[in-house]
Order: structure tokens, then sequence, then C-alpha cells
């Protein structure tokens, strides 16, 4: 089928016009001095040879027995002062760029769900690359989004999974693609070949790289081997990546807030010293997701009464060290969309916006980011918005005032004929999920609405293909991956 | 015997958010001031115009619109107190407004309950009023108690009975939204001195206080304005509510809705200082759409910064305020849309600094009544009562020890330190029950089933028998003097 080519509708940062601080100075400092406390003194388990040398090179005391390194204060200081402040995240289009310049909050879609509740016959099954690309279309349409996650597994191709969710995500948006699943030095140097692809050369990989990497640090104060290792590669290409500790109080990290924001920023911390070592200046970014431990069941909870404040609180740590941060946003505990989604989403989204993240991750799973519900999404998007005005500055301009319309009203009057109503109701924003007419009577269910504009997106809009020689290029890689891993 | 009560849990905070710059406040004032100036506000009532005209104020006899000068404005604003005390039949409850306390009440005032025990939707009554006045009671988190639902079985003297309802429920601060006139408010004065035991013990500690709305565009209600004056004379607070609908009501755009709305809370607040100055007024503006589609009212549009920038206004006045939270357009209890639109409220209102907020439990814009509700808005609200609350960074918390011990790739599931905070590390609300099956329960059972627990046993502390006693004369007085007018 020959679908038309549709235009990507222009992305709707967060742009706040507040900020708030939630953590006095002296606060943060306790807190970055804790963290060099433990750098130095308790140290990172990093199982990786290659890392564990360049430490040993910069000034890192390294433990080769016990694979233990440990951070002198200033060592750590030292390595953190090349790390950038700011940068650009690249997009296919110049116009999708992220400049990550502290004005703004740009947000992308959860991940990395290895379930969907499936698109036609909503049975709940194992995820697919086809969900990925599905996916990556409702997002390259939503302005909500201003990057990708690859949102659930590509599990159809087991071996070379993260490849895989990499080519349905550039082929199916022109935003900028980040993966959270690329793991050891082969699957990463496949996967920058695929953004070269994109980027088209090497300074546009460098100036605008349309890729970045999330890798996941081991709670309590452990790096996993591939992950460091697949980062180096990524920072050695110019390609900005990321690490995020998800510590959780009373198991892997103390029973208290404070005390686990240390040790997760200090495995977080251990890591960007290892890229500013290798590669002085690489684009890094920070991401600490604490959680709380239910006592009953050991979960990881994201969302409860108190741990909402959290994600904004690492934002300001983040900041504190001289680098973005990418915030949790979202990421429902919740089974189903519904109450519980939005009850733990928006006071959460609109801390990180005031308090600058630049980044954020997760709308659109459920059930802790392990579960599609493809309508979820579209539900997000519409708290996303409401955050996105709230934080914004109201108008009040002569012609918002409008002094002299309600003089012309006066008392007991009414506004409808008026021009200035005209003009300006069409301007109020409304929901587009809630308050819609039902033919014959009441309301739909914004669920439903919100399922059918899943349903629309899919029916309409096909963001600009990549090249023919670029897919064909991506096809090329993918197949000499999977052959070589005997997919 | 009465349940232990648990004490109240007030939004405390020490952040706060400016939402409007100096000069956007300024703006605003001065658009107020203008619009009283100039267009005027309609007050009917004879006794209003003459209290206004008496003070200097340009009355037109003929159309009932007074002028107001801005000097005469801010003249009788001059005696507005910025803080006062919300008394309560127990003194430990007596909520005194102060900075970086936020107290909450309920929605009010519906008029349809979905059924305690059946679940039928049905018109409200008298013992629906009771029965939310005691769940208020047991919650910490609501400061003072509206009437949630109208006494419908009660008739033109329904507002009396919501009271009594209330008094009998809860031993908490009693605001009503619904009294209206001068002999009603007379009657609700006379019952509420019964509670306090005296007319100087109740103007010291005011057990009750009134919310009247305004009509927009311009316009005062005559038995609300008349009825305000009884209160503003015996030293109970009056609030005054503009609830302006952008498109219909007021202007298209938010600012000049807020001028508006601004302009009739102002004239009935100056005209409360001009007749009995220093009476303890608020200031309160909801501010609503019109679908454009449907001419509805709409509570909740993408946007919901009008929900806290009226509370800038009014302290910009030297003025405590009513701020506006919860009161979801949607249909159900429990659904997405009743917390997407709402479960920001809590924690704006706290960051803005309201000094009282309602309303919490109901649907369909404010008229329909789910028992449920109450406990889903209530864990909304714990939400942000804990995010605006400062974090503890100690030696304690930040725990080092306890991370030395523990190493690289340990686990802290033995420490003594976490034996010792890890009840207090979780602190759970409805979504994280676990049921039977080992999963979570949804949180909407969890609410209903927390409304019945509190149903069978809380025992609100009773009214003293010869109270009750008296507040049944009065009003039995009073329905034969009301349904007689």
């Amino acid at each position: 089928m020959n679908n038309v080519e549709s235009e990507t509708p222009a992305l709707q940062p967060i742009i706040p016009a507040y900020h708030i601080r939630i953590l006095e100075d002296e606060q943060l400092d306790q807190l970055q001095s804790a963290t060099l406390e433990i750098l130095e003194q308790v140290g990172i388990h990093c199982p990786s040879e290659k890392a564990l040398h360049i430490y040993a090179e910069h000034g890192g005391l390294v433990d080769f027995s016990r694979q233990v390194v440990r951070l002198p204060r200033q060592i750590v200081l030292e390595a953190m002062s090349h790390a950038p402040r700011f940068y650009t995240m690249g997009a296919r289009q110049p116009s999708f760029d992220l400049k990550l310049d502290g004005k703004a909050l740009y947000c992308a879609t959860d991940g990395c769900g290895v379930e969907t509740i499936d698109f036609k016959t909503r049975q709940r099954r194992p995820s697919k690359k086809e969900d990925v690309a599905t996916m990556a279309r409702v997002s390259d349409y939503l302005s909500a989004l201003s990057f990708y996650w690859p949102i659930v597994s590509a599990q159809d191709f087991p071996k070379t999974a993260p490849l895989h969710e990499i080519d349905a995500s550039f082929n199916n948006t022109i935003k900028h693609v980040q993966s959270e699943t690329v793991m050891g030095e082969w699957t990463a140097r496949y996967a920058i070949e695929m953004a070269d692809v994109v980027a088209g050369n090497e300074q546009v990989r460098r100036q605008r790289p349309p890729l970045s990497l999330l890798i996941c640090s081991i709670a309590p104060l452990a790096q996993d081997r591939d992950g460091l290792e697949s980062a180096l590669l990524f920072a050695e290409a110019g390609l900005p990546v990321g690490f995020m500790s998800m510590v959780n109080t009373g198991s892997t990290a103390p029973a208290t807030i404070a005390g686990t924001l240390v040790t997760g920023d200090a495995e977080i911390i251990s890591a960007l010293v290892l890229i500013q070592m290798a590669f002085p200046g690489a684009p890094v970014y920070h991401s600490l997701l604490p959680g709380v431990m239910h006592p009953h069941t050991g979960d990881y909870l994201g969302s409860t009464l108190e741990g909402s404040q959290l994600y904004p609180v690492a934002t300001e740590i983040a900041h504190q060290w001289g680098v973005p941060t990418l915030a949790g946003i979202f990421g429902t505990d919740a089974m189903v969309p519904g109450w519980q989604s939005a009850a733990e989403a928006e006071s959460s989204l609109l801390l990180c916006a005031l308090t600058g993240a630049e980044t954020g991750s997760g709308l659109g799973l459920v059930e802790s980011c392990m579960l599609l519900y493809p309508e979820s999404i579209m539900l997000d998007a519409d708290v996303y918005h409401r955050i996105r005005i709230e934080s914004s500055r109201l108008d009040t301009s002569p012609e918002a005032m409008a002094l002299d319309v309600i003089k012309e009203v006066g008392p007991r009057g009414h506004y409808l004929a008026h021009r200035h109503t005209r003009i300006n109701l069409r301007r109020r924003q409304f929901s587009d999920l809630t308050g819609q007419p039902r033919q014959g009577g009441g309301y739909r269910d914004p669920l439903e609405v919100a399922r059918e504009k899943v349903d629309w997106i899919l029916e309409n809009h096909h963001p600009q293909p990549l090249e023919k020689a670029q897919k064909e290029e991506l096809t090329r890689i993918l197949n000499a991956a999977d052959r070589e891993k005997g997919h | 015997m009465p349940t232990q009560y648990p004490p109240l849990e007030p939004l405390r905070t020490t952040y706060r958010l400016r939402f409007l710059t100096d000069k956007q406040l300024d703006d605003l004032q001065s658009a107020t001031l203008e619009i009283m100036k100039k267009t005027g506000v309609r007050f009917p009532s004879k006794k209003c115009l003459t209290i206004f005209a008496d003070h200097g104020a340009q009355v037109d006899w003929e159309s009932q619109i007074v002028r107001l000068k801005p000097d005469l404005v801010f003249k009788a604003l001059a005696t507005v107190p910025r803080y006062f005390m919300m008394g309560a039949r127990n003194p430990d409850y007596d909520l005194q407004l102060e900075e970086g306390v936020t107290y909450f009440t309920t929605d009010g005032c519906g008029v349809e309950t979905i059924d305690f025990d059946t679940r039928e939707r049905r018109p409200s009554r008298k013992a629906d009023v009771g029965m939310m006045a005691k769940i208020s009671d047991y919650l910490p988190s609501i400061g003072f108690v509206w009437p949630m639902v109208s006494a419908q079985d009660h008739g033109v003297s329904a507002p009396l009975h919501e009271i009594d309802a209330c008094w009998n429920n809860s031993v908490k601060h009693v605001q009503s939204e619904t009294v209206m006139g001068e002999i009603p408010c007379r009657y609700a004065v006379e019952m509420a001195t019964v509670i306090a035991g005296s007319r100087e013990e109740l103007r010291r500690r005011p057990q009750f206080s009134l919310v009247v709305c305004t009509i927009a565009p311009l316009v005062q209600d005559t038995a609300g304005i008349e009825g305000a004056l009884v209160l503003a004379e015996a030293g109970l607070p009056v609030g005054f509510l503009a609830m302006p609908t952008l498109g219909t009501t007021a202007p298209a755009t938010m600012a000049g809705a807020f001028a508006m709305g601004d302009a009739e809370i102002i004239s009935a607040a100056v005209l409360m200082q001009l007749y009995a100055p220093g009476a303890p007024v608020f200031h309160s503006l909801m501010q609503a759409w019109a679908d454009p589609r449907t001419g509805g009212y709409v509570s909740y549009s993408l946007d919901s910064r009008t929900r806290y920038a009226p509370v800038e206004m009014a302290h910009h006045w030297g003025m405590p305020s009513l701020g506006a939270c919860y009161g979801t357009d949607s249909h159900e209890a429990g659904t997405w849309q009743g917390a997407a639109e709402v479960a920001l409220d809590p924690y704006m209102a706290g960051l803005v600094g309201a000094d009282i907020v309602t309303g919490m439990g109901l649907s369909e814009t404010y008229t329909l009544l789910y028992p449920e509700q109450v406990i889903m808005d209530n864990d909304l609200y714990q939400r942000a009562r804990y995010q605006l609350m400062n974090l503890e960074v100690n030696e304690e918390t930040l725990a080092l020890d306890t991370v030395h011990a523990v190493g690289p790739g340990g686990h802290y599931l033995g420490q003594r330190h976490t034996r010792n905070h890890i009840r207090e590390s979780l602190v759970r609300g409805i979504t994280h029950q676990i049921g039977e099956d080992g999963k979570y329960r949804d949180p909407r059972e969890v609410a209903i089933e927390k409304i019945d627990w509190i149903r069978k046993n809380h025992i609100p502390e009773p009214l003293e028998n010869e109270k009750q006693t008296e507040l049944r004369r009065i009003l039995v007085a009073a329905d034969k003097e009301i349904c007689k007018g």
C-alpha cells in the first residue's frame, strides 16, 4: 500500500515560566559530599578490565582482584569538570533537534516493556519489533513526545533485539532515538554504524547525534560490564550516553531517602567519571530514579505518596554536578490505564519541569514500565499538555484583560455575541479526550476516545521515510548482525 | 465511646511559587479598580446601596449600580484582617490561618448521591450530609467541613439542616455555601451561638463561616449579600466566590475573567468593611469555561493555571483566599479523567499558599457524590502533602556507615538501619494495597472499603444533649418561619 507522506507536527516541549528549588544549597552540598565519600572510601564494583585500566591510568585506586575502584575526591571533580552542561541531541530534521540548554524539558516514551495489549485483538502477548515500529509512528505524530525510546522489546529477534528496535525507530520517526537496551561492545558497534547511516557523516553524527544511549547501573554500587563497554564506544563516537540508577530503599540502598539518593548518585557519577577520563568533553547525562521498596513484596515502587518528590530532587543533584538529567516521569505502577496512572504522574512531571530537567522519559507504559496499552500514550500525552500549559506564563496583555469588552457588556449582560469572544474562545485549549459528546447524549469514555485516536494516527500519519539507500543500508547492517549472532 | 481522633494534617511547606509577576498583579488590580470605578457592580439591595451611599460611593438607585473610586476601595480594605481564626467545636481543631499552612475541606453542594448501601443514584438528603460530615470528621486531611450535598428532604430550610447535620457529626469548623438571605443567616448565627456558648465566644473563635456566590457578570445576589451582612455583623468569616465562565458570563480571556470576577468579590468585601470594619472576609475566584460547542459549563480544560493565580490576587489585596481544587467533570469516581484533571490541584494550592481550599469528593462538576471519591481525592492530597515537605538530609538519613558496611554488590535487607527505617520508608496510599492474590488491589475498591470502615467504626465526639436540643428547637422555628415566608 502506498501511504501519503505526512508532516510531523512541531514539538511542544515544556518551557516553564517558573522555577523552584527543592533542596537548599547546604543539602545539595551534603549529598554531594556523601557521594564523594562513598566513591573514595567504599568504591564501585566494575567488572570490566578495560574500564578498570582507564580508571587506573587517570588516578583511580583500582583493586583488580576485587574489581573495585575507589575514586579520590579531586579525581572525580577534575573528570566531571570536562562534562558539557549543554549540548544538542539531533533528529533527522534540524527543526526536531533537542537543544539541551536548560530552558525546555523534552520528553520521550517509556521503555522497555516486554508485553503488549495487541492493537487489534486486545489480547495480552509478548512484544515484538512491529510494536516498536507502530509506537514510533504514533510518537512521531504526538507533539508531547520530543524523542523516542523503543517502547517495548523486539522479542521476535531475541539475539539482536536492541538493533532491531533502533531499526524500527529510525524507520518510523524523524525524531531523536535513545536506546536503553544496547549492551556490549559488539551490539554498540552495530548501533553506531546505524547512527552513521542516519546522520550521513561523522560531523553530523557528532554535532547533531541522532542516537543516544542509556545504561543502567547495578545497585548497590556496581556497574555492568557490557553496559560500560558499550557506553565507552558511544562516547568515543560522540553520541550522548547517560547512566541510570534505580536504587531501591531498604533492599539495594539504605531505607532512608537521603541514603538511597547518594548510593544511586555514586553509581552514576563513577560511570560519568569513567567516560570523561576516556573521552573528555563527551556528552553525558545523569539519571537517578530511586524507588521505594514495598516491604511485603520487595517491589520497586516509583510512584508512592512521598516517592514522587524523588525524581525532581534527582534533577537538582544532576545539576549540582553540572550535567543534564534524564528525569523519571510517568512510569506508573498501575496495572491498567486509569485513575492511578493519572494520579501518579502529574506533580512529579511538573516538579521535574520546574526544577529544570532537560529530558524525561516514561510516557505510554503501565505495570511499572512493563506493559504497553496503546491508548496509554494518548492519556499520558493529555496529562503532559496539562502540565505544559500549567507551567507557562499567564497572558495579562490589554487584549487578554479585555477591559473595553467588560465595560461594554456591563453588569448583567453576557459575552456570547462579542467579537472578542469569537476570536478568543477558539484559542482556549480543551482536552480532545474528555468532554467528547456521545451520540444520544452524555459523554464518551476518554479511554475509548484515546484508542480511537491511536487508530486514526496509524491510519493517517506516515512520517517522512528514510531515503531508500539509508533503509537498505540499515537492513544490510541488521542482516550482518543477525548472521553473526545466528538469528 | 468516641473514636480516638488523629491530628489534622494540613499542607505545610516552605516552598513557594509565584505565578504572577508583581507587574501582572498590579495590572490585574488596576483593571479591577477601573471596572469598579467606571462600569460598576449591581447590588439589588436597598440596604446595601444605602450603606454604599452613606460612605461616599456613587450609587445609581435606578439601575442599582454602585461605582467605587479607588481611594474608597483601599480605605475600606485597610480594615480587612489578612489572617483570622476559624474556630471548631473542639478547640484542638481550631484553624488559625497563617503563612505556610493550607487547610482543605470537601466539595459542595452536590444534589445527587450514589447511595452508600444500594449504590443507586438518587437525590441527596440530610442523612448524606451527616454521613459525609462524619467521614470528614475522621480524615486528617480535612481541616473544616462543607455540607457536601443538599438536604433536599428539608425544602427551603435545607441549608440550616445541612449545618445541623455537620455539627452533629463533626467537631470541626463548619462552612456553609448555601445559607442565603437575612432570615436564614440570623438562624445560622443563632445555631452557631449555641455551639460556641455565647456571642462573645463565637466572635472570638467563630465556629461557622459562609461562602456567598456572586452573579457574573458584575452582579450581587440580593439574598446572598444581605445574608453576608448578618454574618459580618456577628464577626463570622464570610467569603465571596466569583465563578466567571469564559465566553458566556466573562470575556473569553483569562485575565479579563479574573479582573471581572475580582471586581465582584472586592466590591462585596468593601461593603462588608464599610458595614462592619475589621470583619473577617475571604476571597475566592473559580473561573470556568463554556464548551464552545454546547455552551456547557466546563470545570477543567487543559489549562488549569486559573485555579491558582486568583490566590495571589487575593493576597495582593491583603485578603485570605479560598482556593479551588478538585471538582472533576468526570461522571464517575475512580476514572482516568477524575485524576488527570485534579491530581495537581492540592500540590499547586500548597505551592501558591492558599489559606483554605475546597473541595474533595464530588464528581460531575460538583454535583454528584460518590462516597469513595473523597478517599481517592484524599490520596492525591496526601501525595501533595509529602511532596511539599522538606527532605531530611542528615547523618542518620545519609546512612554512610551502612553504605560502607554493605559495600558494592551487597544488599541492605539485613541491616539494623534498614530495620529501623523500613516501616517509615513506604507511605502506602490506596494504590499499593496487596490483595489475597498477592497483586495490588483496585484503588477504588480499597476506597469503597475504607468508607465502609469509617462509617462503621468512627464515632465523632457527640454534641452535648442540650445543644442538640437547642439546635432542633431553632430548626423547628426556622422551618416554620422560612416555609411560611
